[in-house]
């Protein structure tokens, strides 16, 4: 066996797990903060790759300006669909499953009435889709930038709840609703702003995977169940999600090399499988009291 | 002497059960109040419809003569109540720094530092700032509840049971903290108490709960034997 090679599978293996790790961000927050199982994450993401297509194919924003656009747009998304329904349903958590699955059914639906099933295209400038060499290892340049953006994200999350006062709120409503209201935070207005912030996510993947991919009305739905696994591997916390991606991104990249992508797949839901029969909690599981 | 606090005929739910039955007293301002009862008649539940916890209430609450009954919890320690709860309610993943400055977000002025006096009364917390919360020993815990309750800025104490579960001669040591607090700062005291000789080293005034409702009130002075043999003997 080749050592370049290994090299190239472990590299492309990182990128893999950025991809994971970017599909399940916004999920885990929306889980972790305010135990939302939000199904309709998948048609979020896929909203923010139609919102890249729209300001690039009908407004002729640069594709670099769609990412953040992306981000705001779908948070807006996220923020409506907060205060008009998944706002009643806290502590319902079968509700809540429902009725995003439904939100999910309604996006997609409407989508496809408005765009068709036809398959459209992000544009990105030439130098995103050549590849370069590090020595041996070839890269895609756009893999390079998903990865850097995912890196960019888990940053400013992690600034944004650790470093901030907004940051102290949300940890303290996760641990303690009572207490967290007893000294006047506002649980309600954190629950919106996170769920905005886990929409606004989704939002940013999708711009990104509808370069990778074509953009569908239905891209999201592979998405999110990759989501949904690393957010229960990692146990619900940000911690938990990025090692739970990264596992799972090396691991399918070095079992894609010794035998085939569509048998690594297969091998990484086992293996996920059966890791969840002996540790059902994830790696971190959460102490804190919720509510 | 001017009403800080009052309830007028206040009575309080969690679902259909009622807990505090037609609950009315004034607390004046640089008072302390002993609330003492049996467990299970309802101290805790007058602290917890204070801080609008509890599933409904009807009746009157007022503070500084303004009506805060149908106001959110979360704006009500903003009228300056600091609430320390039963079982100390300690953030545990926080460290000590995040669990007094989750106090500090009530604020008016909302000052985004540690109130000095948190740190001074509780020399403890000033040297182990970082250290987790879920760390600390029961005495070192209620510390960091009365300190994060202070950071409020509070006009009143709420302090449920503050003694309770904790070795005597730290009961002693906070019975003096809450002394100095209410007798040098002025901040009014709502304590509920087991600890007999600790309400009467502090109180001014009692209230006896049984089921959900005064039977006795007054004088700490008038707090007779007798009285806490009718009221707290099983």
């Amino acid at each position: 066996m080749e050592f370049g090679s290994v090299l190239n599978a472990l590299i492309l293996g990182l990128s893999i797990a950025s991809i994971w790790l970017i599909a399940a961000l916004g999920l885990t927050i929306i889980y972790g903060a305010a135990g939302v199982i939000n199904m309709a994450h998948g048609a979020l993401i896929m909203l923010g790759a139609y919102s890249a297509y729209m300001l690039q194919h009908y407004v002729g924003v640069p594709y670099l300006l769609c990412i953040p656009a992306s981000f705001v747009i779908v948070a807006v998304v996220g923020l409506i669909l907060e205060r008009g329904l998944i706002q009643y349903l806290y502590n319902r958590p079968l509700d809540t499953l429902l009725a995003t699955y439904g939100v999910a059914l309604v996006l997609v639906q409407g989508v496809r009435l408005i765009f068709g099933s036809d398959p459209k295209y992000l544009a990105v400038p030439e130098i995103f889709s050549s590849s370069f060499m590090i020595g041996s290892v070839s890269i895609s340049t756009f893999r390079v930038i998903v990865l850097a953006v995912t890196a960019l994200l888990v940053f400013g999350i992690w600034v944004l709840f650790y470093k901030t006062r907004f940051g102290v709120q949300v940890r303290a409503v996760m641990q303690n609703k009572e207490m967290a209201a007893s000294f006047g935070i506002n649980a309600s207005r954190v629950y919106m702003l996170t769920f905005a912030l886990g929409a606004g996510l989704a939002g940013v993947a999708g711009s990104l995977f509808g370069v990778l991919n074509i953009v569908l009305p239905t891209m999201g739905d592979s998405y999110v169940v990759q989501a949904f696994l690393m957010v229960v591997v990692g146990g619900g916390s940000l911690a938990g999600t990025i090692i739970a991606s990264f596992a799972s991104g090396e691991l399918q990249s070095m079992f894609a090399f010794f035998t085939n992508d569509t048998f690594a797949r297969f091998l990484i839901f086992v293996l996920i499988v059966v890791f969840l029969r002996f540790k059902p909690q994830g790696l971190f599981a959460k102490a804190g009291v919720r509510r | 002497m001017t009403t800080l606090l009052s309830f007028d005929n206040v009575s309080s739910y969690y679902g259909a059960t009622q807990i505090l039955r037609d609950f009315s007293f004034d607390l004046e301002k640089g008072q302390c109040v002993c609330v003492l009862g049996r467990n299970g008649v309802g101290k805790t539940t007058l602290m917890r419809t204070i801080m609008g916890l509890t599933d409904r209430s009807t009746g009157a609450i007022r503070i500084n003569g303004e009506a805060i009954e149908n106001k959110p919890p979360y704006q009500r320690a903003g009228y300056g109540i600091g609430y320390v709860p039963q079982g100390r309610g300690i953030l545990s993943d926080f460290t000590v720094r995040e669990n007094i400055l989750l106090g500090t977000f009530a604020r008016k002025d909302n000052a985004p530092d540690i109130p000095e006096i948190c740190l001074r009364i509780f020399p403890y917390l000033r040297e182990n700032l970082e250290r987790r919360a879920g760390l600390l020993s029961g005495g070192q815990k209620q510390q960091l509840a009365i300190a994060r309750a202070l950071a409020v800025g509070p006009q009143v104490l709420l302090l449920d049971e503050p003694t309770e579960g904790i070795q005597p001669n730290i009961v002693h040591e906070i019975g003096e903290i809450l002394r100095m607090l209410n007798k040098e700062l002025g901040i009014s005291l709502i304590l509920t108490e087991q600890h007999i000789k600790v309400a009467r080293k502090l109180g001014d005034v009692f209230m006896m709960v049984d089921n959900g409702r005064v039977v006795a009130r007054g004088p700490i002075s008038e707090m007779t034997d007798e009285l806490v043999e009718r009221h707290m003997t099983i």
